[in-house]
Formats: structure tokens, C-alpha cells, sequence
């Protein structure tokens, strides 16, 4: 599902090029759950967002369903990060005066949807993440964990093929990281594929597969991963 | 149209975030909006063409025939009666009429209180020279002396209390008349067929009488009048007609670009004959103005005006970088929903669409803001140049014209501001 090919990144300013990804080659199946793990300053986000079309890339290549995303304009961009992918950010990045109802909904308004599609896909990743009662409330008057669970639920609205999870549980206490994490691998076991930044190893080893970043490079425990040797 | 109410949601939101940075936005838009358009009217209102379809068509001859010699002096601007015969002795115009304008006293008898009014006095072709409309009756049926006047719909109004008054007789000065026709609502403005002198910024008259009983009865001009002669003006019904006595405005309709070139021939055959005949001792300087030029010809335009429209403009523009300062903080402030927005999915397209939706909601509160700032500037215009009252009018072109000044300026104020937004980096703006 998701293939990258010598793919680097560099940060360039006017006195250092900074090398964060070099010569990335990986592979994810369909319907896997990788935990992505790395010391701080690793690279392991700046993945993240190469492969969630936030950031671009300089070098190598970056395939999605076998199409590659390499020089694709700003709206066909937009409309692969729209209908396949989904975000989950550390800091929640919810819209602090929306309701929790128009922040879900606020990717579906751009893909055009009906408002009566729009509604019960709202209403079901509410449910999903048990805030149905919810929905009229403002991030505000919520608790981290809710929050996030909020910003779950908006990632899942769309029903996306991929989700990116950047440190999903940073800002949140054990319990509500726990709370978390199961509602990501009940959405797993639902068939999508999840890639999740952490830096936490036991709930790395939640995930089926870990691939670990360090200098921009994967490491060699994510070389001997067998999916990569056969690509190889 | 259900994603366009969402997005004016939005924008709404957007503002009820920072209400303070988006007032002072509006309000200084609307500021230099609000000036400009209050001179852009004076402007455009004193420049318009009131006959644009024949504007064109309509000309005002000059020559330099008078007793005196000047070789280098200008034909004079207004012609004595003589030469006004002499312009008028051909059929080559379409239509033709002298005319001069006086003041008078008008009441429906003795017994009643006179009304001043201003009179003009002129020909049967005036009228439909520069269109106007007849209400009741009809104009005189040649350009002989007659005891007929011609009324205004409301000046028949406030003297009889109704507007078909044909028939009747009324009294001008201290004498008796008969009303053979009224018009409709009429108003020319500017008031080009008496452009000399500034005379155009004035009203249309209320009473108009053959140009030819004026003269029997000694009216003389109550704007210019010029003796090059001994000509006694006081004499305007004998030696009015026959000297130098200069305080006629002549204009002939000349359609199409034969006539004009042989009425011009005319004019040069006529000069050439009259200074064969030693009847003036000057070179010939012959003008034939179009009505649509006559201001510019006369010099009559308003430097205040041109100069105030200068600084109005630059007025607007500092606003206009006020205002894009203002708008590009609000929007960088809110660099971060627009980064989130992208990142959900939303294209740059779409984001412009949503800036969209903010524009038009400035401008409908910018043209409000304006129109009300604009209102108030035309009043103080009116206090200083109380001459051009009659011109602070807005029309559906000068109001559709705001809108559009308006729209672009709040385009314009928004344009940079919301390139930034749209093109700023996604990750970065995301994490801050």
C-alpha cells in the first residue's frame, strides 16, 4: 500500500543543509499497524509527514496504491490527503470555537459530501469514540483524552485508508493513552492500515511491526524486517 | 450554495475571534472608500454627459465678429442678436435656438404672492434639441413674440396646484401670459447648453419664454451681457436687435459629418462676406464646439475638484495599506486554521473560495460603512462648495460603481494576506 524509494528529505537554510531522511526504503502492507520509533530529532515525524503529503520530498519516491504522489499538483494533493489519509496530532489540533460535530465534519465538507452523509458519518465516529452525547460540546470542555479521541474520531470520518498518528498519546496520562491506544487497534483490526509515532516502547510493541529511525535512516532492526528483505 | 453559507460561517467565527483588529479593518476601508466616493461623485456627477446620444450632434458656433479689432483674442463666448440672424440663416442644421437666461417674478394675479423665478428665453427647436420632455400642451408653433410661456410641472404645481394647466393665463412681472404647454420632470444636469461662466452647475429653469418677447420686452440677461458698442442696453427691443449687444448662447443640431462640414463652410462664406463688407475688421477665428467638449472649451472645470480627487486617491491608498496590514495580522493569526484545513484535505482553490467569502463580506460592510461616510462627505462638500449642491446625487452607476470599488478593495486588501496563508508551510504552521 505505502512504498518508499530512496526517498530523502532536506532541510535546507541559508548556512546548513540538514539531512532528517536519507535514503528511506519501506514498505507497508494494507491493514498493518506500525509503530514508527526513533530518539528525538530521528526523522521519525518528518516521515510522518512525507508520507502524509505535508511536507515533500527531495529524492526517491513515494508510492501510494502504486501511484506515485511525486509531483502531483496542490488539488490532487489535497484530494488523496482528503479521501485516503487521516491525521492524528500529538497536540490534538482541534478548532478550539467549533463544535465537536463541525470539527469532525470539516474534512468531509471538502470532499463535498451531502449534508446527510456528512451526519451519520459524524454521528458513527462519535460512537465509535463514545462522545456521541457529546457533539454539540466545545474542545474546551473536554479532557485531553476526549480530545484526542475527538481528533480520532475526525481522522475516521472519512473513512481513510491510512492513518498517521504523530505521538497520539504524548500529552495524556496512562489511562487515557491506554484508552487511546485500544481505540486505534480496534480501529486496525477494521482494516486500516495505521503508521504511529511514538516514543514509548510498550505501546510500540502494541503495534504489529515497529521500524526504527535513527539519523534519518531506518535502522537495521527495520532491514531485518522481512517484508523489507523480500522488497529488497 | 450550502458550502458558500459554510464558509460565511466560517468567516463569521473568524471575526467573532478578533472583533476589535476586524472593526478597525472596516472602518478604515471604509474611511478612504468613504472620501474617494464622495469627490469620485462631485466628479463624475459634474463630468457627465446628460445627452450622451447626441452630445456629439449638438454644437455651439463662435465667430469673431464685432466691431472692434482683435487679432488674437478668442471669439466672444456669447453673440449678439445680429450675428445670431446671420448664424441662423441657412437650413443646414437639423435644428437650431439662441437663448439667454433672466429673472422674474411669477404669480397666478395681482392678489397673490410672486414667486421669483429664473426664465429662459429661447426658441421652439430647444426643446427638442436637448429632449425635453412635454407633459401638457405643446411649444410655441414658430419663433415669433408671443404672450405664451412654457412651464415646469412643478412650478405649475405650486402656482395653480395641479400640473395641466393649459390654457390658463398667468402673471409674469406685470404681465398677463398664457401657459401653452408644461413639462414633465425634467432636470439636465450639468446644465450644458448654458455652460458659460460656470452657469452649468446651476438648476433647469422653470419658465421659459419666446426668446423674441423677451427682446420686445426689454429683458436682459441675468448671467452675461456684453456691449461693444453704443449700443444702449436698456434699448434691447430696437437697438438690442440691431448693435452690438452680445448675451446670446446659439446652438445647432448637426447630425452627421456633412452638415457639419457645411455648416462650417457656411461660418467661413459668412465671416469672409461680413469682413468683405467691412463689417468687422478682425481675422476670422470661427468655432463650432460640440456640446460634450463645451466645458473643457470654456475652461469651466473645476480645479478643486480635480485637485480633491487627487487626494482622495492617495487618501484611499494609504488606507488600502492600512487595511492590508491589518487584514495580513488577522489572517496570520489565523495561518494556523488555514494550515489545518489544508492538511484535512482542503485544496487552495477551496481556500480561496473561503477568502472569498470573507471579501464579500467586507465589502458588504465596507460599501455600508462607505456609502454612510460617503453621505456625510458630500454634505461638507456641499457646505464648502456650495455651487455644486445639485451634483452629490448618487445614481444606480455610481452606486454599482461603490460596490465594485468596494469589492476591489477589499480583494485587494485581502489578496497578500491570503496568498500567505494559503502557501504557508504545512507542518511547520501545524506544530506552532
Amino acid at each position: 500500500m505505502i512504498q518508499l524509494k530512496n526517498l530523502s528529505k532536506i532541510f535546507r537554510t541559508e548556512l546548513i543543509e540538514t539531512h532528517a531522511l536519507r535514503q528511506i526504503d519501506l514498505q507497508v502492507k494494507e491493514g498493518e499497524f506500525v509503530a514508527l520509533t526513533g530518539p528525538s530529532g530521528s526523522g521519525k515525524s518528518t516521515l510522518l509527514n512525507v508520507l502524509g503529503t505535508l511536507e515533500q520530498f527531495d529524492d526517491g519516491d513515494y508510492l501510494l496504491d502504486g501511484q506515485s504522489v511525486k509531483g502531483l499538483a496542490d488539488s490532487a494533493l489535497s484530494k488523496l490527503r482528503n479521501e485516503k489519509i487521516g491525521f492524528i496530532f500529538q497536540g490534538f489540533n482541534l478548532i478550539k470555537d467549533y463544535s465537536l460535530q463541525d470539527n469532525i465534519e470539516l474534512p468531509l465538507r471538502y470532499r463535498g459530501l451531502v449534508a446527510s452523509e456528512r451526519k451519520r458519518r459524524v454521528e458513527q465516529a462519535l460512537e465509535l469514540v463514545g462522545l456521541a452525547a457529546r457533539r454539540d460540546y466545545h474542545p474546551s470542555q473536554l479532557s485531553g483524552g476526549q480530545q484526542q479521541r475527538v481528533a480520532i474520531a475526525r481522522a475516521i470520518a472519512g473513512e481513510p485508508r491510512i492513518l498517521l498518528a504523530d505521538e497520539p498519546t504524548g500529552n495524556l496520562d496512562s489511562l487515557m493513552a491506554r484508552q487511546v491506544m485500544e481505540l486505534l487497534e480496534q480501529i486496525n483490526r477494521q482494516g486500516c492500515t495505521i503508521l504511529m509515532v511514538t516514543h514509548d516502547p510498550d505501546q510500540a510493541r502494541r503495534a504489529s511491526r515497529q521500524v526504527q529511525i535513527v539519523d534519518g535512516q531506518l535502522s537495521d532492526a527495520a532491514l531485518y524486517d522481512p517484508l523489507a528483505i523480500k522488497t529488497a | 450554495m450550502e458550502q458558500f453559507l459554510y464558509y460565511l460561517k466560517v468567516s463569521f467565527t473568524s471575526i467573532k475571534r478578533a472583533p476589535l483588529p476586524y472593526a478597525l479593518t472596516i472602518l478604515i476601508l471604509s474611511l478612504g472608500i468613504g472620501v474617494f466616493f464622495a469627490n469620485a461623485t462631485l466628479y463624475y456627477q459634474l463630468n457627465s454627459d446628460p445627452l450622451p446620444h447626441k452630445s456629439d450632434k449638438l454644437f455651439f458656433p463662435m465667430t469673431r465678429m464685432m466691431p472692434h479689432q482683435c487679432h488674437d483674442c478668442p471669439p466672444p463666448r456669447i453673440l449678439s442678436y445680429v450675428n445670431v440672424q446671420k448664424l441662423s440663416a441657412t437650413e443646414i442644421p437639423t435644428a437650431k435656438a439662441a437663448m439667454y437666461s433672466t429673472d422674474g417674478y411669477l404669480r397666478l394675479d395681482s392678489t397673490k404672492a410672486p414667486t421669483p423665478v429664473s426664465v429662459r428665453l429661447t426658441q421652439p427647436d430647444f426643446f427638442r434639441m436637448f429632449d425635453v420632455p412635454m407633459l401638457h400642451g405643446s411649444v410655441w408653433q414658430d419663433a415669433k413674440a408671443r404672450q405664451e410661456l412654457i412651464l415646469a410641472k412643478q412650478m405649475a404645481e405650486k402656482i395653480f396646484g395641479r400640473s395641466n394647466v393649459v390654457g390658463e393665463k398667468v402673471l409674469l412681472d406685470d404681465r398677463y401670459y398664457t401657459v401653452i404647454g408644461v413639462l414633465d420632470d425634467w432636470r439636465m444636469l450639468p446644465r450644458l447648453y448654458d455652460a458659460n461662466n460656470h452657469n452649468y452647475v446651476e438648476d433647469t429653469e422653470q419658465v421659459f419664454m419666446p426668446l423674441e418677447t423677451g427682446y420686445d420686452y426689454n429683458y436682459l440677461s441675468n448671467t452675461q451681457s456684453h456691449t461693444m458698442d453704443d449700443t444702449d442696453f436698456r434699448q434691447l427691443a430696437t437697438q438690442g436687435r440691431t448693435g452690438a449687444l452680445h448675451q446670446l448662447q446659439f446652438w445647432v443640431q448637426l447630425d452627421s459629418p456633412q452638415q457639419q462640414q457645411s455648416y462650417r463652410q457656411f461660418m467661413a462664406n459668412l465671416v469672409a462676406a461680413e469682413q468683405k463688407a467691412g463689417r468687422h475688421p478682425s481675422m476670422p477665428n470661427n468655432q463650432l464646439i460640440p456640446m460634450r467638449d463645451i466645458i473643457q472649451y470654456f475652461g469651466g472645470g473645476s480645479a478643486d475638484i480635480k485637485a480633491f480627487a487627487l487626494v482622495t486617491l492617495l487618501f484611499l491608498g494609504v488606507c488600502l495599506l492600512n487595511a492590508s496590514h491589518l487584514s495580513l495580522n488577522r489572517y496570520l493569526s489565523n495561518q494556523y486554521e488555514f494550515s489545518l484545513r489544508r492538511a484535512l484535505g482542503a485544496s487552495r482553490l477551496q481556500l480561496q473560495q473561503q477568502i472569498l467569502a470573507d471579501v464579500l463580506l467586507m465589502t458588504l460592510c465596507c460599501a455600508l460603512c462607505g456609502m454612510g461616510i460617503a453621505w456625510g462627505g458630500i454634505e461638507l462638500l456641499n457646505y464648502l462648495w456650495p455651487a455644486n449642491r445639485l451634483f452629490g446625487r448618487w445614481d444606480p452607476t455610481l452606486v454599482a460603481a461603490l460596490f465594485v470599488l468596494t469589492l476591489s478593495a477589499s480583494y485587494l486588501v485581502t489578496l497578500y494576506p491570503s496568498l500567505r496563508a494559503s502557501f504557508g508551510g504545512l507542518n511547520q504552521q501545524l506544530k506552532e
